[in-house]
């Protein structure tokens, strides 16, 4: 099976309803409302909340009645070596994300609603309660802002012109060779005067946000290693459909699957090669390599 | 000038109006659409200033002047390096759009940033970014205010838990010079401070901006601050804000308890529920510096 245009939009627009009536205001009202009520995950810093279950289980009940015959992979019910994404239609969630900027009120808290079709992001709604934006797309139907077309003004798009959305993420031991080194380092050459000397990293903590501000434009890019599929799922769609492309963060990775957990987003508004020739720039001062 | 002469609640309310009602729409609608920039030379050729920068800094020096004859003016565009001193005259200390490489990228973080300091102290401090539409301004004695309505600093911090670098997240920006003993102070502190052996802190977020970073630890988004580069202008709006919510600026090397304005480094923190409590995190913040930073 695969979907029609027709039945993406529709999809897209029940993602939208569901994101704005009933996720939205639950993650607005209790957004840095449980500063000593969280569980620990991998170690203490990447947090679980009991809100993001809560809201995980909202998702997944609407979805399956809606849609009984799709698949379902969500943060809270993944389960590490088991949950596989398969070719047909899966909805791939993150119910909070940026959950340390929930806890904390950081106000770039989302939640991320993507729908996958033979391994590939095809429908993308992400919406932030706190800034009031839902960017939303699917695949052959252009990418919205809030309802509005997204369009990246064309300009140059060159390394030492841009900023890029550094995350810091979660996982910080420090080890020859660990994912934390080789952030710290390939950040430091990217901005370093000798290196590649960008105009500016950014962070907000939130994956989904930092690939919307790439399809928007807002952002030229952004690099990072750690995040999942549910992380990257919606935003990718939507990037693809303002024009720009989604690669690995390990030099060479031209194709990556869904769940690749290192990526690379460049924005479009720039030819095919001036892309290409950005993401070989960039990828020239990753220092190390990332592997999950 | 003595200080009881001066209304600094009217001083605050027209600056916001001045921020909101001329500089903002300014910012809002030439944001991202300068591409042709020119670059600072040396050090700072990442800063980029961009002819609107300037003309929006002519604009409120003009409109200050002409209400406020007596204040001292500083503003980044006219400012001359060892020529430009804050004195203890009443002294607009402002920044025209604060965060340019945002403006000139149009990430939604360039805002404008108006403070005045009296006896060298900031008193009146009003922060606008057009882009979210959040107006946050202050002046000394009068709280703080939210697009207009008084903010409730005390609930918020009491909600929050204690303040521990554990716990915190914190505003750590490169800037714009990027070699050096400086540059290096800040990748070394930033590595031991988000390190699993070192403060281990929650997260660090970066917004290119000093004004916006200090505005957000005052509505309680982020608990620190941590920079040096900065100038007078970059700080003297928010500096005031936090204060007016129980917050502190100290400096960004270890022993900096009391600095000036123009201290050109950093650390700026949240109110908490006591004194004690925003001193022990001060000091575990610096414990995690390498180094020092240092500017001329």
């Amino acid at each position: 099976m695969v979907l029609t245009k027709e039945q993406l939009k529709e999809v897209e627009t029940s993602l939208i309803q569901l994101a704005q009536k009933e996720i939205g205001p639950l993650i607005k009202s209790q957004s840095g409302t449980k500063f000593e009520s969280y569980e620990d995950k991998a170690n203490n810093v990447d947090l679980v909340t009991v809100v993001d279950k809560k809201v995980e289980s909202i998702v997944q009940d609407f979805l399956s009645k809606k849609y009984p015959d799709f698949a379902f992979v969500g943060e809270e019910g993944f389960i590490k070596g088991e949950t596989k994404i398969g070719d047909k239609p899966t909805f791939i969630v993150d119910p909070i994300d940026g959950t340390t900027n929930f806890i904390h009120g950081y106000p770039y808290s989302c939640t991320s609603l993507g729908l996958s079709e033979n391994g590939k992001a095809v429908v993308g709604v992400v919406h932030n309660p706190h800034l009031n934006q839902t960017f939303h797309a699917s695949k052959g139907n252009g990418a919205f802002l809030n309802g509005e077309c997204i369009q990246v003004t064309p300009r140059p798009l060159i390394l030492q012109k841009s900023i890029i959305g550094l995350e810091s993420g979660s996982e910080r031991a420090e080890s020859p060779g660990s994912n934390f080194e080789t952030k710290l380092r390939t950040t430091n050459n990217l901005l370093s005067e000798k290196g590649g000397f960008i105009h500016g990293s950014r962070s907000h903590g939130s994956t989904a946000m930092d690939l919307c501000y790439v399809a928007t434009g807002l952002l030229d890019a952004y690099w990072e290693g750690g995040p999942w599929a549910w992380d990257v799922c919606a935003g990718w769609c939507i990037i693809e459909e303002t024009g720009g492309i989604m690669v690995g963060a390990n030099p060479g990775e031209w194709e990556i699957p869904l769940e690749n957990r290192r990526y690379f987003a460049v924005r479009g508004g720039a030819k095919k090669e001036e892309q290409t020739w950005f993401v070989e720039s960039l990828w020239s001062h990753v220092e190390g390599r990332l592997s999950y | 000038m003595a200080a009881k002469e001066i209304d600094l609640k009217a001083v605050e309310e027209f600056l916001a109006d001045l921020a909101c009602n001329k500089v903002g729409p300014i910012i809002k609608s030439k944001s991202g659409s300068q591409q042709n920039y020119e670059l600072k030379t040396g050090a700072r050729n990442v800063d980029i200033v961009t002819t609107i920068d300037k003309q929006v800094e002519q604009i409120v020096w003009n409109t200050l002047k002409s209400q406020y004859p007596g204040f001292q003016f500083i503003g980044e565009e006219s400012y001359v390096k060892g020529v430009t001193k804050i004195t203890d005259d009443p002294t607009f200390i402002i920044d025209p759009i604060d965060g340019t490489t945002n403006f000139v990228h149009d990430f939604p973080f360039s805002c404008t940033s108006l403070g005045m300091t009296l006896n060298k102290e900031p008193v009146v401090g009003v922060i606008y970014n057009p882009h979210l539409n959040l107006l946050v301004s202050a002046s000394r004695g009068n709280g703080v205010k939210v697009n207009g309505e008084p903010f409730n600093y005390k609930e918020k911090i009491s909600s929050m838990g204690t303040l521990q670098l554990n716990k915190s997240i914190v505003g750590l920006q490169p800037g714009s010079a990027r070699e050096g003993p400086n540059f290096k102070c800040k990748a070394s502190t930033y590595q031991n401070l988000l390190s699993v052996d070192g403060g281990f802190i929650h997260g660090s977020r970066n917004l290119g901006s000093s004004a916006m970073s200090m505005a957000y630890i005052a509505l309680g988004s982020l608990d620190a601050y941590w920079d040096g580069g900065c100038y007078a202008w970059d700080v003297c709006a928010g500096w005031c804000i936090l204060k007016e919510t129980g917050g502190r600026v100290v400096g960004a090397n270890s022993g900096e308890w009391d600095i000036d304005v123009d201290n050109r480094s950093y650390l700026a923190l949240r109110g908490a529920h006591s004194g004690e409590e925003q001193e022990k995190y001060v000091k575990e913040f610096w414990s995690c510096v390498i180094g020092n930073l240092k500017y001329d």
